[in-house]
């Protein structure tokens, strides 16, 4: 059973049907939703099944595969796991799967949806096994690029409100709300890729010219001054797509011009593969540029918080609250990373699974409620418990975890990182990354009561219905996951658990 | 010395491509006008036959005392030339036999010696050799980009004229210029070979010389600050012709620049510098200029100026490295541009007319098409798995090595800046519904099987780099001399 290749099976299966959807009719819409949802499948079961033969006590990477894709410029097809891998991989696969069922309802060309979407998931999925640099980054630029079709095409529409130079550009070539958005993205994104290539050759030509290998560059010592850009360079590149402050803004606008999936997806995953990359390339490579820079990520990832749950405050549209509200638990995560204290680092971890599945969950029920109440401003709704209770009760239980209540994942993932800022050299960071989960408490709750508690509903949406057969598999399979990791944390976090202290010795070995 | 047969060797593929031509005017003779799509059909396969006997035949050698040699370097471009004349011949097979029935045979005649032009140059290392083939190659362009003429049925193209003389006047006008490079070059050195050009480099008169050429060149590649012509002449001319004209012309043109300044003259210091900012140049300003362009055409052919800024980096460092970086971009060039511009010369043989607009809702038209454009515009702007993204990789990893940091982080810049218009055919074709009067595109076997063959290049080599990337490497090191070899001369 060794030979069996499952982490390449793993990122391959999406692609393969990817292809495969690629040859099928579009007419044939029930078997293309078939196919999607096997492809998905697959990297779903994979993962549980990597995650049950991780071998905990032995720890560091298993199941390495190893093929040549560029051996003369030393660039290796090698995947393997570690616990953050496996942690990790089970969130992209309970995303993509519940992503499916939750988008079984589209209705314009399907087909070419699930191919981008699955071609996206398998970027994902490549970027958290690989571990050479280089196919790092090729499976990160593939995670980004389906990106600017998916929102451009699917999105929904709104006016472009942009100001400034970049209107003249904007009106020249006609560019709507969706389009702008979707290009928005890619743009700020592909300027991150810019920085992390330049970082990158940086690194590999300080290294010997010789090999992408992640371990082979991790065992480089690099000079101070190399450390002290290159590590910026990785944060910003890399932070950009973790909606890093100030470069977050594509981050409300493509969210919520997105088609479900692709919202869940990108809040879910997406975002995270910006944090791993920071912490997994950034810090780890450059350990002194880590711990040098340490106070400003921290201190912005400060900001993040509070300023994404501020903006999410005054949001009237449903979709941008979650758009804001991703910004600001990104801010947790970054700042879970910055502690650089053994708990930050879990709860870094441990928050992007907690607020992946949270905010997916999130962005699928509001496109169930967009869906059928065709709007989005919060004020205008009202009662929908009444209608929708099965959507009423999922969207509680989400706010819940956002607002960090025990019982929940994202209360453990908040407490850690917490705790981590106390511990650290910059204890003053709980307070602020406390009073950001305060008001998340006050937007969410605001929201949930005005939409499914309040007086109401209005008689235009009295006939609207609640969730319907497939949706209720992504409803439930992301809300058990909620409360399953908050209730039994160990499940996931043994994994990243038994990764953290290898990483975070890395970055601290020079110091002690 | 009378030639020996022992001479014919490395130019056997070159009388391929004379046979080719001569029984081509006999064949038009014999079977008459009517039966040009056949001869131009079998012209074109006959090339890529061409192409595959390189990989059969042993075409190492020199010949003629020297003046031309067969390695490597030579067989690697030969098979890029003879590619790019067969797949424009191909891709235009329906566009010349609909718009000019009447001659038609003579389309393919000039493309054919602008090719013999071609893969004659890269052996050529005797001065007044290279500037024969390079006007081989040069003049039947002028007749080609005239072609469409003014009397174009169906009234478009009618900028012809204006295209053929544009890109006649800056041809001669540089042939001019780098002959009288030449000239001082060979005034100095008293040589007319290219390799023993290197023992008496150090003169200013040379230095000068060298300058010129690379003036006169950076025309023909048009490199700011001798781009004007470059987009006039694209969107005046046949579809066809341009994407011949886009892509093989223009590696022509780093043929000759590698053989005069890198191998004769080792790019001196006064060459250096204005390499660099021609190179930087080219890559902002194609890039800039490309962005508000609403006519495909006329965008590719900005997009073109940056690319070529690009490749030019290759020169500024030339060792073997950036030279192979310059093979590898070569092929991706060759595959990705001719496909683009053939995806164009669908939607105007279709549309008459190649804006945006034309563009748009083209993957509910024809969904293959808008893959495949997708597809090659992926590869300009270098996103991975196509074969784009490791030709751009290479140049900047090649461009770092040399120490040129800011220009790798220029070219990223602009990388993303080329993303932005790549996307806006993209937002064309995949986002804007179809114009209400569109009917589904004619199928055009010809055109289909050269965007084919483009469209797999680009996706095989694109996932398998490595197989290329060797054969760049050995072209390379046979032709950049290693220091030792250097002294001998």
């Amino acid at each position: 059973m060794n030979a069996l290749p499952l982490l390449g099976i793993i990122v391959a299966a999406p692609a393969i049907a990817g292809v495969l959807l690629l040859l099928l009719p579009s007419r044939a819409r029930l078997l293309v939703r078939f196919t999607a949802l096997l492809g998905a499948a697959i990297a779903l079961s994979g993962s549980v099944v990597v995650a049950v033969r991780y071998d905990r006590l032995l720890g560091g990477f298993q199941m390495e595969e190893r093929y040549p894709l560029v051996p003369k410029l030393g660039i290796f097809l090698r995947l393997a796991v570690d616990g953050w891998g496996v942690s990790l991989l089970l969130l992209t696969g309970i995303i993509i799967f519940a992503g499916v069922l939750a988008t079984w309802t589209l209705k314009t060309r399907e087909k070419e949806f699930f191919i981008y979407l699955l071609l996206l998931v398998a970027g994902v999925l490549g970027v958290f096994v690989s571990q050479d640099l280089f196919v790092f980054f090729l499976f990160y630029e593939i995670a980004v690029l389906p990106m600017y079709l998916l929102i451009g095409i699917w999105g929904s529409s709104h006016a472009v409100t942009e100001a400034g130079p970049f209107r003249y550009v904007w009106k020249v070539l006609d560019i709507g709300g969706r389009e702008y958005a979707a290009m928005k993205l890619t743009l700020m994104l592909l300027v991150g890729s810019a920085f992390i290539l330049v970082a990158m050759f940086a690194l590999y030509v300080a290294a010997g010219s010789t090999s992408f290998d992640l371990e082979h560059l991790a065992s480089v010592k690099y000079d101070r001054s190399l450390q002290l850009w290159a590590f910026p360079a990785l944060w910003l590149g890399f932070g950009s797509l973790a909606g890093v402050f100030p470069f977050h803004t594509w981050s409300p606008d493509g969210h919520a011009s997105a088609p479900t999936a692709v919202s869940m997806l990108h809040a879910g995953v997406l975002m995270k593969l910006g944090a791993f990359g920071i912490m997994r390339v950034g810090m780890v490579l450059l350990p002194e540029g880590a711990r040098e820079w340490a106070p400003l990520v921290g201190g912005i990832a400060v900001v993040n918080v509070v300023y994404g749950a501020l903006s999410a405050m005054s949001q009237k549209d449903l979709k941008y609250i979650i758009a804001y509200s991703s910004v600001s638990h990104m801010g947790i995560v970054m700042l879970g990373a910055a502690t650089l204290t053994p708990m930050g680092w879990n709860g870094a971890v441990y928050q992007m699974f907690a607020h992946g599945i949270m905010t997916g969950l999130f962005f699928a029920l509001v496109g169930l409620v967009y869906e059928r109440a065709h709007t989005r401003h919060i004020p205008s709704m009202g009662g929908f418990a009444k209608i929708m209770p099965g959507v009423a009760a999922f969207f509680t239980l989400a706010c819940l975890s956002s607002l960090g209540l025990p019982g929940t994942a994202g209360f453990v993932a908040e407490l850690l990182v917490f705790v981590g800022a106390y511990q650290s050299a910059h204890s003053w960071w709980a307070l602020p990354a406390i009073l950001g989960a305060f008001i998340t408490a006050v937007y969410v709750l605001r929201a949930v009561k005005t939409i499914f508690w309040g007086p109401g509903p209005a008689e235009k949406f009295v006939d609207l219905s609640d969730a319907k057969k497939t949706e209720w598999g992504a409803l439930w399979i992301l809300g058990a996951a909620l409360v399953v990791f908050g209730v039994w944390p160990d499940l996931v976090l043994s994994f990243i658990d038994r990764a953290t202290p290898d990483y975070l010795s890395a970055v601290l070995g020079g110091s002690k | 010395m009378m030639p020996s047969a022992a001479d014919f060797q490395p130019l056997a593929i070159d009388f391929g491509v004379l046979a080719l031509i001569l029984s081509l005017i006999l064949g038009d003779l014999l079977l008459g006008a009517k039966s040009g799509k056949i001869l131009g059909l079998s012209a074109g396969l006959s090339l890529l036959v061409l192409l595959a006997a390189t990989f059969n035949l042993n075409l190492n050698g020199s010949a003629f005392s020297g003046a031309y040699v067969g390695d490597a370097w030579s067989t690697f471009f030969k098979r890029l030339f003879l590619l790019s004349g067969g797949l424009a011949i191909l891709g235009g097979l329906d566009h010349v036999s609909r718009h000019y029935p009447h001659r038609q045979t003579e389309f393919y005649l000039m493309v054919l010696s602008s090719v013999l032009g071609m893969t004659l140059l890269p052996g050529a290392r005797d001065l007044i050799l290279l500037v024969v083939c390079f006007e081989l190659m040069g003049v039947p362009l002028f007749v080609l980009a005239a072609y469409a003429k003014t009397d174009d049925s169906q009234g478009r193209l009618r900028h012809a004229p204006e295209a053929a003389l544009k890109l006649y006047l800056v041809g001669v006008a540089s042939t001019a210029l780098m002959l009288f490079g030449l000239s001082w070059i060979y005034g100095m050195s008293g040589t007319t070979s290219i390799d023993r050009l290197m023992a008496a480099a150090n003169s200013p008169m040379i230095t000068a010389g060298g300058v010129l050429v690379l003036a006169g060149l950076a025309f023909k590649i048009g490199a700011v600050p001798f781009h004007f012509w470059v987009a006039d002449t694209y969107e005046g001319s046949n579809t066809p012709f341009v994407a011949f004209l886009a892509v093989a012309p223009k590696l022509a043109g780093f043929v000759a620049l590698a053989a005069v300044l890198q191998r004769g003259l080792n790019a001196s210091d006064l060459q250096r510098p204005m390499l660099i900012a021609m190179a930087a140049a080219s890559i902002v300003i194609g890039n800039v200029l490309a962005i508000t362009q609403t006519n495909v055409k006329r965008l590719l052919a900005f997009s073109g100026v940056g690319h070529i800024g690009l490749i030019l980096l290759a020169f500024i460092p030339g060792d073997a490295p950036s030279m192979t970086m310059l093979l590898f971009y070569g092929a991706a060039y060759v595959v990705t541009n001719i496909g683009a511009f053939l995806v164009v010369e669908a939607i105007e043989d279709a549309e008459g007319d190649c804006s945006l607009q034309a563009f748009e809702g083209l993957i509910h038209r024809s969904p293959a098409l808008a893959f495949a454009m997708l597809v090659f515009l992926l590869s300009l702007a270098g996103i991975p798995f196509v074969i784009g993204f490791w030709a751009k990789l290479y140049v900047f990893l090649a461009a770092w090595q040399a120490g040129l940091t800011w220009l790798v982080a220029l070219g990223a810049v602009a990388a993303v800046v080329g993303l932005f218009y790549y996307m806006q055919v993209a937002r064309a074709m995949f986002m804007k519904p179809a114009r209400a009067e569109a009917a589904a595109l004619p199928h055009r076997l010809g055109l289909t099987f050269a965007i084919a063959i483009c469209l797999a290049g680009v996706i095989v080599l694109g996932v398998f780099p490595a197989p290329l990337l060797d054969q760049a490497e050995r072209a390379a090191a046979s032709f950049v001399l290693g220091p030792r070899q250097i002294a001998a001369f």
